[in-house]
């Protein structure tokens, strides 16, 4: 984070301009992480007068509940599956479509679009695309492959499953970023690469991925904070079944805080959340700093 | 940032491209074709007289416009304060801010949850607008106190010398000059409340309450599962969405990235 650098009007007072924002924040979001704080310590249903006071016991009891693992898990394999193919996606388009070929604010059109739609909304598609009845069924059957598409069903490739609607979902945004990236490297620079019988690809890694970094990582930090988030897409498309194989930290806090009403185990998997989201920002962060040395 | 000279290879990278974009158009020709099986588009009619998808759309535009107010003003005084004017502690003010952008809204939902239903505000607007701007104000004053930040002073001094007052420097200086990152706030604020899911799926019950996404749940319960039905509501509320990009491209764009390039 750059230092803000001293302005001359320090001397006005700034509390009347920042003090509404500070307490609306604060008062919604601080006044949440509290409560929630509290409520991990508690064995409560959210309506019953009386709430008995357990300690850490929610928090033990997440440590040795094996779905509370495997969202942990599904978490880090959606990390670093999303990471790696939709930042090399949005790559490689961003890099095409920065050469001059036909029709590429269509190509543009269709590859952001999906960033805007809302998974609530695409999600039913994905259910019938990803389905006997949807059309990649359809083409399989034309060309006699013999595959079935049941994939949502099972619990090995339905997390597989999810992964390609979160890229579908997002290369948009890696796009768009790598986009604007690469229109500030200096012209000449790629030039005197290609001059020195460098090849495109060649150019591509020593030259344009490097002055990309400053995207990459804040592609990192967005990408680890999203897929510590992620809710809609596994809580729409398969409900985190089957059997848990599509669980995420979201969608088993929902299950367990709103649905089973166990509110004080909901809450202490919500504090594993937090802190988890906040180490991963300070790690990103962290690695930046220390590569700019 | 290919070179490329021969028309073979021109041919070769046009192919490649559109190798790669035919992935990202299929998932949309799936939503259209879905949308007219059995009946064809007589499907969108019987959607359409339902006479909810209106409702809907109304209220995701309250919603939205509501929380697109609330961000506007606090970041952009928030930015400004931060920015350019001085209190005491307003690092540690800062940092606390910051720390909440790292907040997943499901962390939200037990205390909403709870002391919603002790301030009787189930079913009400405020109960999804409030938690979706404070969810949206960590990052968008960020964005709009470094933006502050590039403005000149010079620019406020004249201002000051000439008389004006904290509030009309603010108002004549700082909101002109910071249109550019304002659309950005407001485009990205948009898609982020139009798309909003959870909040309204836990704190809008009545059906005359929800928003355009939980739509296809609707027609879930009132068509039973008939897939081309939600499909054709599911393209209904896509429609809207698509358009407004394709008419403002630019800022959408920005918008979407803006938060990257700080």
């Amino acid at each position: 984070m750059k230092k803000n650098k001293a302005s001359r009007f320090t001397k006005i007072n700034g509390l009347p301009w920042i003090l509404p924002a500070f307490v609306f924040v604060a008062g919604i979001i601080y006044y949440s992480i509290f409560y929630t704080f509290n409520l991990s310590t508690l064995d409560w249903n959210g309506l019953d007068p009386i709430q008995t006071r357990v300690g850490m016991s929610n928090y033990t009891k997440a440590l040795s509940d094996w779905v509370f693992w495997k969202a942990i898990k599904n978490t880090v394999v959606y990390f670093i599956f999303t990471f790696l193919i939709q930042n090399f996606l949005g790559f490689i388009f961003a890099a095409i479509l920065h050469t001059e070929v036909k029709f590429a604010t269509l190509h543009k059109c269709l590859i952001f679009i999906p960033t805007i739609l809302a998974p609530a909304t695409m999600a039913p598609v994905f259910r019938l695309l990803f389905s006997p009845q949807g059309i990649l069924q359809d083409i399989f059957d034309a060309l006699h492959l013999g595959i079935t598409v049941d994939w949502l069903a099972k619990p090995n490739s339905a997390l597989f499953i999810l992964m390609i609607v979160a890229i579908w979902e997002f290369t948009g945004m890696s796009f768009i970023l790598y986009y604007a990236a690469m229109s500030q490297i200096d012209k000449e620079m790629l030039e005197a690469s290609h001059l020195d019988g460098a090849g495109n690809f060649r150019t591509l890694l020593s030259i344009v991925l490097p002055n990309c970094k400053g995207t990459t990582v804040s592609l990192a930090m967005l990408g680890i904070i999203g897929a510590l988030k992620t809710f809609d897409i596994p809580y729409l498309i398969t409900t985190g079944g089957p059997n848990h194989a599509t669980e995420f930290l979201g969608t088993y806090i929902y299950r367990q805080g709103i649905r089973q009403s166990h509110l004080g185990y909901a809450a202490a998997i919500s504090v594993v959340l937090l802190v988890l989201a906040i180490c991963g920002a300070i790690l990103v962060n962290r690695m930046n700093k220390g590569d700019e040395k | 940032m290919f070179q490329i000279r021969s028309k073979k290879n021109k041919v070769v990278l046009q192919i490649v491209l559109l190798l790669l974009t035919i992935p990202y158009a299929i998932p949309l020709v799936q939503m259209f074709l879905g949308s007219i099986g059995g009946i064809g588009f007589l499907n969108y009619k019987a959607v359409w007289d339902t006479g909810v998808v209106p409702i809907y759309f109304r209220n995701s535009l309250i919603i939205s416009a509501g929380v697109i107010l609330l961000v506007y003003i606090f970041s952009m005084t928030a930015g400004f304060g931060f920015a350019k004017l001085h209190m005491f502690g307003k690092e540690v003010f800062f940092w606390l801010i910051l720390i909440a952008l790292t907040l997943p809204e499901v962390i939200l939902l037990s205390p909403l949850f709870v002391t919603f239903q002790k301030m009787h505000m189930f079913n009400t607007f405020w109960a999804v607008i409030l938690p979706i701007a404070a969810l949206q104000l960590p990052f968008t004053i960020l964005l709009a106190r470094n933006f502050d930040s590039g403005i000149p002073d010079e620019l406020m001094e004249a201002a000051r010398i000439d008389g004006a007052s904290v509030f009309s420097m603010f108002w004549y200086v700082i909101l002109p000059l910071t249109k550019p990152i304002a659309s950005s706030i407001i485009v990205l604020t948009l898609i982020n409340s139009w798309n909003a899911y959870l909040l309204p799926l836990l704190f809008l019950q009545s059906p005359d309450m929800q928003t355009v996404t939980l739509l296809p749940q609707y027609f879930q319960g009132e068509f039973t599962n008939d897939q081309t039905k939600i499909l054709a509501a599911a393209v209904l509320t896509a429609i809207p969405e698509i358009i407004a990009y394709l008419l403002m491209q630019k800022n959408f764009e920005k918008g979407m990235s803006a938060g990257a390039l700080k």
